[in-house]
């Protein structure tokens, strides 16, 4: 009795690691993304119109000799320089909500009971199908680093060094490993699109506002709540990071803070999103 | 050994009990037919027993493994063919079936055999290599079988395998399913709402109407419990109450049952047919108008265990 037990124990034993099912679902997340064109060129749209129609006519309302003034406020950046960095923080949370919808287009399409149904992970259904977003959001963040580098040599933007860029990278990924459990919290509860396009309508709002994208965390001193909820948002923390490692400007916190709250902000929605994404069922 | 053991299997959705306490056995190497109308608890059950919806009450085991304790070795156990199409028409079938085998964490090599196998085996090798898209229905449906075996599960589940397919595919497909379960002893489990396939297929049939489990056995002897001969008819002179009332006091009738402005009874005695009930009509004053009679099918067994009933 005691043997069967243990052949039977084995046998429920998987790999700590699931290559096969991480790979295929990053593999097809990549091709879904590739396959409709609307989704690929309206994520790369999306940072170019945010440079061209925002950052370049607002870098206009400084008027000329201001530059002290604007240094104390953008430490030390240009409105444009100061901008970048939050384009990309703001083109990495639209990503991740996007891989919140993705699984709900696959509830509604009857794909997730076909894996769901196959012995692996739950886990690493989720690894995977994060993976696959975060190399489309890697590569669209590059991206918009590029276009504004090139605007940049009016503009005043350039990246401040190679290491500035990889620890940027760095921060890229965490900000997405945030919000796609962010997404896939949300996508797992919702089972419809509309219900969950109404409350990332409703969040993603004060998120983008509230991060120190626009404007300097600092500015907002003195005004109540408004001030203290942009320490609250994950995205604050993102931006902060990736905006002090692109352009070599001083950080609001130190970048050690950015890094340790943005690694507890991925944990705790990665774990809420992989709970989430495990008790899912489907009807 | 037992294939599936549901006890007390209980699901409800809001305030509507869509599974609601059945109880059944599936034996190892039968085709089973969960067998209701459209919204009786079918899809619902399959779900539970296939570990994908969690059950309110009650259990159930597949293979011996629980459905709530042991998921894995239940998912390890079995292949689905959902009622709605669950395919990607971006890829290939091949690919299809590949990306599927991939969740299975199935090296490379096992999964390239076993594609070929199952592509062969329902007759797409010559399409493994075309978009899903330009699949026709029934091409769909074996693509889709082909996944549901390409793991060779212990149990296969259909949820309404034949739905939305012509005539010729519809039997080619039965023949297939017959074929396997007869050579690999494959158990199936097949829940339909077309009876005529139950029949067709099934070693058993459950009868599930609102959730409840009405009656289960074997195609022939539920057919058989209704009657010989089912004899249904239309009265254009005379009370209809009084008509009933002759027949009630006849032994060879059994379960008079209205059904809209018709009338059906089955008879007990196969010698006793329609002539002997249009004499006995006309001898009372009674016209009838049309009456026919049949063999009874599943579709009568259905209707009798779950339609309006006035006389047992």
């Amino acid at each position: 009795m005691m043997v069967i037990e243990t052949t039977e124990k084995a046998r429920e034993k998987k790999p700590l690691i699931e290559w096969i099912p991480i790979s295929s679902m990053w593999l097809r997340e990549i091709i879904r993304f590739l396959n409709m064109k609307t989704r690929v060129i309206s994520s790369f749209a999306e940072p170019f119109l945010f440079l061209t129609l925002l950052a370049i006519p607002f870098s206009r309302l400084m008027p000329p000799g201001s530059e002290g003034m604007m240094s104390q406020m953008f430490g030390s950046l240009s409105f444009f320089a100061f901008l970048a960095p939050g384009i990309v923080g703001i083109g990495l949370v639209s990503r991740g909500i996007m891989g919140g919808v993705t699984v709900i287009w696959d509830k509604e399409f009857g794909f997730l009971k076909e894996v769901m149904v196959a012995p692996v992970r739950r886990v690493s259904l989720m690894i995977g199908r994060s993976l696959g977003g975060m190399t489309i959001a890697i590569v669209q963040a590059l991206v918009t680093i590029g276009v504004a580098s090139l605007f940049g040599i009016w503009y005043g933007f350039q990246v401040h060094s190679a290491a500035g860029l990889g620890l940027a990278l760095v921060f890229i990924i965490l900000t997405f490993a945030t919000f796609i459990g962010f997404g896939i919290t949300l996508g797992a509860l919702f089972e419809e699109t509309e219900g969950f396009m109404s409350i990332v309508t409703l969040l993603q709002l004060p998120m983008f506002f509230l991060s120190g994208a626009f404007v300097p965390i600092g500015l907002l001193n003195g005004v109540p709540v408004l001030y203290q909820l942009q320490f609250i948002n994950p995205l604050t923390y993102g931006i902060d990071g990736i905006r002090a490692s692109l352009t070599g400007a001083s950080p609001f916190f130190p970048l050690w803070v950015d890094l340790v709250v943005l690694l507890a902000f991925t944990l705790i929605f990665l774990i809420l999103g992989a709970r989430a994404f495990n008790r899912m069922q489907v009807s | 050994m037992k294939a599936i053991g549901a006890d007390e299997l209980t699901k409800v959705f809001g305030n509507v009990v869509a599974v609601d306490h059945i109880s059944f056995e599936v034996d190892e190497g039968e085709i089973f037919g969960l067998v209701g109308l459209n919204g009786a608890g079918k899809t619902t059950t399959v779900l539970m027993l296939t570990t994908l919806l969690n059950p309110d009450s009650g259990t159930a085991t597949v293979f011996g493994h629980n459905i709530l304790k042991e998921k894995d070795s239940v998912r390890r156990s079995v292949g689905v063919v959902f009622e709605e199409q669950a395919v990607d028409i971006y890829l290939t079938g091949k690919q299809n079936l590949d990306f599927y085998a991939r969740m299975y964490n199935l090296p490379k090599k096992v999964r390239e055999e076993r594609i070929a196998d199952v592509l062969n085996t329902v007759g797409l090798a010559e399409h493994a290599n075309v978009k899903v898209n330009d699949y026709s229905g029934g091409m769909l449906r074996r693509l889709e079988i082909a996944r549901g075996m390409l793991t060779q599960p212990k149990v296969l589940f259909l949820d309404e395998p034949t739905i939305g397919v012509d005539v010729q595919t519809r039997r080619y497909l039965w023949d297939y399913l017959r074929r396997v379960n007869k050579e690999s002893g494959m158990t199936i489990f097949l829940a339909t709402s077309y009876l005529e396939e139950a029949d067709y297929l099934c070693d058993r049939v459950a009868i599930i109407d609102e959730g409840k489990l009405i009656v289960t056995g074997r195609p022939k002897e539920l057919k058989a419990s209704i009657g010989k001969n089912l004899i249904s008819l239309k009265l254009t002179t005379g009370l209809r109450a009084d008509f009933i009332k002759l027949l009630q006091g006849l032994e060879y009738v059994e379960r008079i049952e209205e059904r809209d402005d018709l009338l059906e009874f089955s008879l007990k005695n196969g010698s006793i047919g329609i002539p002997e009930i249009v004499r006995l009509a006309r001898g009372n004053g009674f016209t009838i108008s049309s009456i026919s009679s049949h063999k009874p099918s599943l579709n009568d067994v259905l209707l009798h265990y779950t339609g309006k009933k006035i006389e047992e």
